[in-house]
């Protein structure tokens, strides 16, 4: 299979201490990868980085064969990057069709059309009434996204990054706030998502039961270093792994 | 359908209105017209991309001494009207370069402190400003297009029906603006930059569009303002001009379309009535502000339109 995304040395350094430091990674296209690892391992570094919200200080980034280590966040959306946030982070005033329908007519270069109706974008509000669909959003679609509950929040923002879409789709801890079984519907919609749309997913995620079940690939951070990377098998056999998570069984 | 029938039945009163109203009324409208479109061009900044500027008034300077100095060489309404708004379009968009590529309060000072430059080129560059005396003599020239037709604007009420027109069309070109993709994209940056940058959107180029078209309505207020005096002005560029907007937009409400048309209704007829009782009728009109804000957070259209603020 081939690589989606590459990096090659990456660091990111915070005054002395090293959020992110000599990561060399070779994520492969379609496999649902998983990012694990304690509090203040990187994770959230790390994704800031590959999807262009923080800037590397060491290293290079590849997105298939192009190099995008220093692209603007908006630059590496047009190439097929997407990502949501670890704290929520929708469009709160807009409605919750809006907060779709704005990817959408970003995808389709529309957004500088500055005298033609909303309702006239007939090919942009069909995709978003589609992807209202497929995140299960379709009743509250003229609510605002700011009065949503904090479980369809998070789908909306799912919403928003597929909206887009992308080839490679980072998700930041997108079950968090939730309770377990709302955790493992969206995780499980994200899971039949990837296969349907062919996007590949990297997922930052605490619960490790959901992990190991839905992960083709896993990769275990610490101080902000790749601890081990694999199938969840051979991440689950490894003492170092355990190690760093007191020794409890995962 | 109400909201259609109300409309047009506003903009027929306006149309009529010089038949049974005499000049004071006329002249106040045309201010309230003129402070309609400053305050709608401020609010697609404040309400609609989330940059809250201080420096609006030079803008309208710009379009103001833009028209008077085009009026006082050509006397042609049309030249200087379109001459003023061009000037504060491209000032608008050089300075909006500088200023855009910071936000919130630094955003708002970087606006206030380029207002103030340009109110000290026009009370030091006396050669092209006239000083602290201003521009005086400006000419309310006709209106024509040489050899198609030609219009005296030395009545007032026919340059009301100019000023309305040009009022009237540039409000219908913003609801468009605002009801479009562009506007759906401005909005997205006031809720969220980072969110908008990761849906694939350059937050910078539409700030910098949003600005400049904010220049322009300010341009086109500004330039219409000449013709009406026949003076202008240092302190049309003074930062407390800018505070206008910020009023009128506040009163009438930042989340909605009216509400900076409604705001500067308001704002003039309360002027005008408090003014008759007090000098000091700034510190009234800013309790009314403050208890507005404070009790009325969407403003007065919110408030009657019970949407508590949302569009």
């Amino acid at each position: 299979m081939k690589p989606i995304i590459r990096t090659e040395g990456l660091g990111k350094y915070f005054g002395e201490m090293a959020a992110v430091h000599a990561v060399n990674l070779n994520l492969q296209q379609e496999l649902f990868t998983s990012v694990i690892g304690p509090n203040g391992a990187g994770k959230t570094t790390l994704i800031n980085l590959l999807s262009g919200y923080l800037l590397p200080d060491t290293g290079r980034i590849y997105f298939r064969d192009t190099e995008i280590t220093r692209w603007e966040p908006h630059k590496r959306v047009k190439i097929g990057i997407s990502r949501s946030f670890q704290v929520m982070n929708i469009f709160p005033r807009m409605t919750v069709f809006q907060n779709i329908l704005l990817p959408v007519l970003s995808r389709l270069n529309k957004t500088s059309s500055a005298f033609s109706s909303l309702q006239s974008q007939k090919e942009a509000v069909g995709e978003a009434e589609k992807i209202l669909g497929e995140v299960w959003l379709q009743e509250e679609k003229d609510f605002p996204g700011g009065e949503l509950s904090h479980g369809d929040q998070r789908l909306l923002e799912l919403g928003i990054a597929l909206a887009t879409n992308p080839q490679l789709c980072f998700l930041d801890e997108p079950s968090s706030g939730m309770n377990p079984i709302e955790r493992i519907k969206v995780l499980e919609l994200v899971k039949k998502l990837a296969s349907e749309r062919k996007t590949t997913f990297i997922i930052v995620e605490h619960d490790m039961d959901i992990v190991f079940s839905l992960s083709d690939w896993i990769v275990v951070m610490n101080r902000g270093e790749v601890l081990a990377e694999g199938k969840p098998g051979d991440i689950r056999e490894n003492q170092e792994v355990r190690d760093i998570y007191l020794g409890e069984e995962i | 359908m109400k909201k259609t029938l109300a409309l047009l039945l506003l903009v027929a009163c306006l149309c009529l209105l010089p038949a049974f109203a005499g000049k004071y009324i006329l002249y106040i409208t045309i201010h309230i017209m003129l402070l309609s479109l400053f305050s709608l061009g401020f609010n697609l900044l404040f309400g609609y991309t989330g940059l809250l500027s201080f420096g609006q008034a030079g803008f309208y300077a710009m379009g103001a001494y833009g028209c008077a100095k085009i009026l006082l060489a050509v006397p042609s309404l049309l030249v200087g009207i379109i001459g003023g708004m061009v000037i504060a379009g491209i000032g608008s968009f050089l300075l909006g370069i500088l200023c855009i590529r910071h936000t919130r309060i630094y955003f708002s000072m970087l606006t206030l402190s380029f207002g103030m430059m340009i109110f000290s080129l026009a009370w030091k560059w006396r050669d092209m400003t006239g000083g602290d005396d201003g521009l005086v003599g400006i000419p309310r020239a006709p209106l024509e297009i040489p050899g198609i037709f030609r219009l005296n604007m030395t009545p007032m009420e026919n340059y009301y029906y100019v000023v309305l027109v040009l009022t009237l069309l540039a409000i219908y070109l913003f609801h468009r603006i605002v009801h479009s993709p562009m506007g759906l994209t401005l909005q997205g940056i006031r809720d969220s930059e980072t969110r908008t940058a990761c849906v694939g959107i350059s937050v910078r180029n539409y700030r910098l569009i949003s600005f400049t078209i904010a220049g322009l309505y300010a341009g086109l207020a500004g330039a219409l303002l000449p013709p009406l005096e026949s003076t202008v002005t240092p302190p049309v560029a003074h930062w407390s001009h800018s505070a206008e907007p910020v009023l009128a937009t506040l009163l009438g409400g930042i989340y909605t379309f009216a509400g900076p048309i409604v705001g500067a209704a308001l704002f003039y007829i309360l002027k005008d009535i408090i003014v008759r009782f007090t000098e000091y009728w700034l510190i009234c009109l800013g309790v009314i502000v403050v208890v507005l804000v404070l009790g009325f957070r969407g403003g007065v259209v919110s408030m009657f339109s019970g949407k508590g603020g949302q569009r």
